[in-house]
């Protein structure tokens, strides 16, 4: 089997020759810079400095030599803008606050205050206030809540959240028809992600990507809203929805079936212990704006859906399933009432667990490399049987990680799969 | 009970932050004493966290119920500080260095007002020394630190650790979505709670 066919198989619920792994494929599986840059070294790959594919996580792009040494079945297309709103091209040279030399973005302009925090703009637009802070300690950028001095929160205006949303830009259609010429042929399993189709995704909500946002753009006061004005939220997704089919469209009409996988949606909706909002208020507000995408995309294409959500969300992974999900990411274990076993056993046979393979709370950064050895394995033994498994960490392997923990994960994979 | 009361710990319950500050205002100008208006504040706070215990209730209820009571607080907490009512105990809070995330510590910030703490809320990126010159200032009963991420779980630890050379009476909590009791008793913290209800109960048994 080629990779994208181990890939697309797994999805299918038929058992691959091989259980088939992804790193690198997405924002949500993927790591640190600072970890590709040890695996990089490690597997003694040429030194050069990493590109950061994703400003705001800095996540390291995990380019064709590495995916060809760790045995990689999944392939990411590259998003036409990022989270800070520019293209990721015209790159230069960046030392990050952990003395790591990187390749970022032309327009990745930061300034500095006196404490070290590292600030970002929108844009590259130094002239517009910061919407990212890093602070000396951190390793990676967090969004700074700019909020709308108009803001009402008796007059809540509709438009004021749709501003991101809208027709696609010529110069996005252009990265589509490129991408599409250069993945075409491709031996992994393509995956791209789709603009305007993440529903109240908290980490897009105060907009680090717009000069000004406008409307609700507070993260408290978005999740009150899911309690306090529920039609506001389902006439917004309405209109996402709208906009996304037409623009979902458009795309598919340029790539067609190169893509595999597309990712929808990484709004969380669960905690460590529990959900962040109830099942009767999802299934109202997100289900049949999910129902509607995800049954586009399989009347119309040979794609396959993913769906990101953190936490605890066993008691909604029966409204993922009944919403058209093929996919669910990233499985995190960790949480209450997320045990392997239970997932695998109730839903497996109706969902993809692409993720779970190990705890990148626990496991991976803090345990010996034994430690990590074992859970892999045990996770591949429960969730690969049948199918409808993608190995991957529960979402990016964060800076700090032991490589040799890192290199200890990949390794059980190939062991579990008899090539080691 | 007074009907205005009444009503208050039912706005709280369910977040009605309109009628939470009509029905302050109006047992106020009743004359009803502040302490009864906290008192049905505080049984309408504790409801909500023993609901979002049992997961009966999620983050977005716990935080419009939140608003209603600082919107009761407004009006409430000058007359408190004029009658010389004061909160019994208090604590210093925030998110440790590094870490930019307070959706939890927040949570627990409200829900330790609602049961009425005083607190002050250090707020997030909190160095050791900012934790320190605060128990210095405010002689807090408890620190609490909170931390989302694995890569600031080391900040804690030193955080903990330089705080418990301070001479002062004072114990430390610790909380955050990667943080466990087995680690809250490694790094020398006194409690751990895996959420903000139950933050509110560990920061009382620890006040005891």
């Amino acid at each position: 089997m080629t990779p994208k066919q181990r890939i697309r198989a797994s999805i299918d619920h038929q058992e691959p020759d091989k259980l088939p792994i992804d790193f690198g494929s997405s924002g949500l599986t993927s790591f640190h810079c600072s970890v590709v840059e040890q695996l990089r070294d490690h597997y003694k790959l040429e030194k050069r400095p990493v590109t950061i594919c994703e400003p705001y996580q800095m996540l390291g792009e995990v380019d064709e030599d590495l995916l060809n040494v760790m045995g990689i079945d999944a392939q990411a297309v590259p998003s036409h803008a990022n989270m800070f709103g520019f293209a990721n091209e015209n790159w230069k040279p960046w030392t990050t606050p952990w003395d790591q030399n990187v390749l970022v973005p032309e327009r990745f302009n930061t300034t500095s205050d006196n404490t070290g925090n590292i600030y970002i703009y929108p844009q590259g637009d130094t002239d517009a206030p910061a919407s990212g802070r890093m602070p000396k300690t951190s390793y990676f950028f967090d969004s700074i809540e700019r909020l709308d001095p108009d803001f009402d929160e008796d007059d809540l205006n509709l438009e004021d959240n749709l501003e991101e949303f809208g027709p696609m830009s010529q110069a996005e259609e252009t990265h589509w028809v490129e991408q599409a010429a250069k993945w075409r042929g491709c031996e992994r399993a393509v995956t791209a992600g789709l603009s305007g189709t993440g529903l109240g995704d908290i980490a897009l909500v105060p907009a680090p990507f717009l000069k000004n946002p406008k409307g609700v753009r507070g993260v408290a006061d978005w999740y009150m809203l899911s309690a306090e004005e529920p039609e506001f939220l389902q006439g917004l997704f309405d209109r996402q929805t709208e906009i996304a089919l037409q623009n979902i469209a458009k795309v598919h009409k340029i790539v067609g079936d190169v893509i595999d996988v597309v990712m929808i949606c990484g709004t969380d909706f669960g905690t460590q212990n529990s959900l962040f909002c109830g099942v009767p208020q999802v299934r109202d507000i997100w289900l049949p704006r999910y129902k509607q995408i995800n049954e586009w995309i399989h009347q119309n294409t040979s794609w396959r859906t993913f769906k990101h959500s953190c936490g605890a969300v066993e008691p909604l992974i029966e409204t993922f399933i009944d919403c058209g999900f093929d996919i669910l990411n990233p499985v995190q274990c960790s949480a209450n009432g997320m045990e392997p076993e239970g997932l695998k056993a109730n839903y497996g046979d109706r969902i993809t667990f692409w993720g779970g393979g190990v705890n990148t709370q626990q496991t991976l950064p803090f345990g010996t490399p034994e430690q990590v050895r074992e859970e892999v394995l045990s996770r591949c033994e429960i969730f690969a049987p049948g199918g409808g498994f993608v190995f991957n960490a529960i979402h990016n392997v964060q800076a700090r990680t032991p490589v040799e923990n890192v290199v200890a994960m990949i390794d059980a994979v190939h062991e579990y799969n008899g090539d080691k | 009970m007074n009907e205005s009361l009444n009503q208050l710990t039912a706005a709280i319950k369910a977040g009605k932050r309109k009628i939470a500050r009509s029905a302050t205002a109006e047992a106020l100008e009743a004359g009803l004493s502040p302490q009864s208006v906290l008192d049905a504040l505080t049984e309408g706070m504790n409801d909500v966290g023993k609901r979002f215990k049992a997961n009966e209730i999620f983050v977005p209820e716990v935080l419009v119920a939140a608003r209603a009571m600082q919107k009761s607080m407004d009006l409430l907490e000058p007359i408190l500080i004029a009658s010389g009512i004061e909160p019994k105990f208090s604590i210093v809070i925030g998110t440790v260095e590094g870490d930019l995330h307070d959706i939890g510590k927040n949570l627990v910030t409200m829900m330790l007002k609602g049961a009425n703490f005083k607190v002050i809320d250090l707020g997030v990126n909190v160095t050791a020394e900012t934790f320190a010159n605060a128990v210095n200032e405010h002689n807090p009963n408890v620190v609490g630190l909170s931390a989302l991420l694995t890569t600031t779980m080391p900040a804690m630890e030193s955080i903990v650790s330089e705080l418990n050379k301070l001479n002062a009476p004072f114990k430390i909590m610790v909380g955050g979505a990667p943080i466990t009791q087995e680690f809250a008793e490694q790094i020398g913290a006194d409690g751990y709670s895996p959420d903000a209800a139950s933050a509110v109960e560990l920061a009382q048994k620890l006040c005891a």
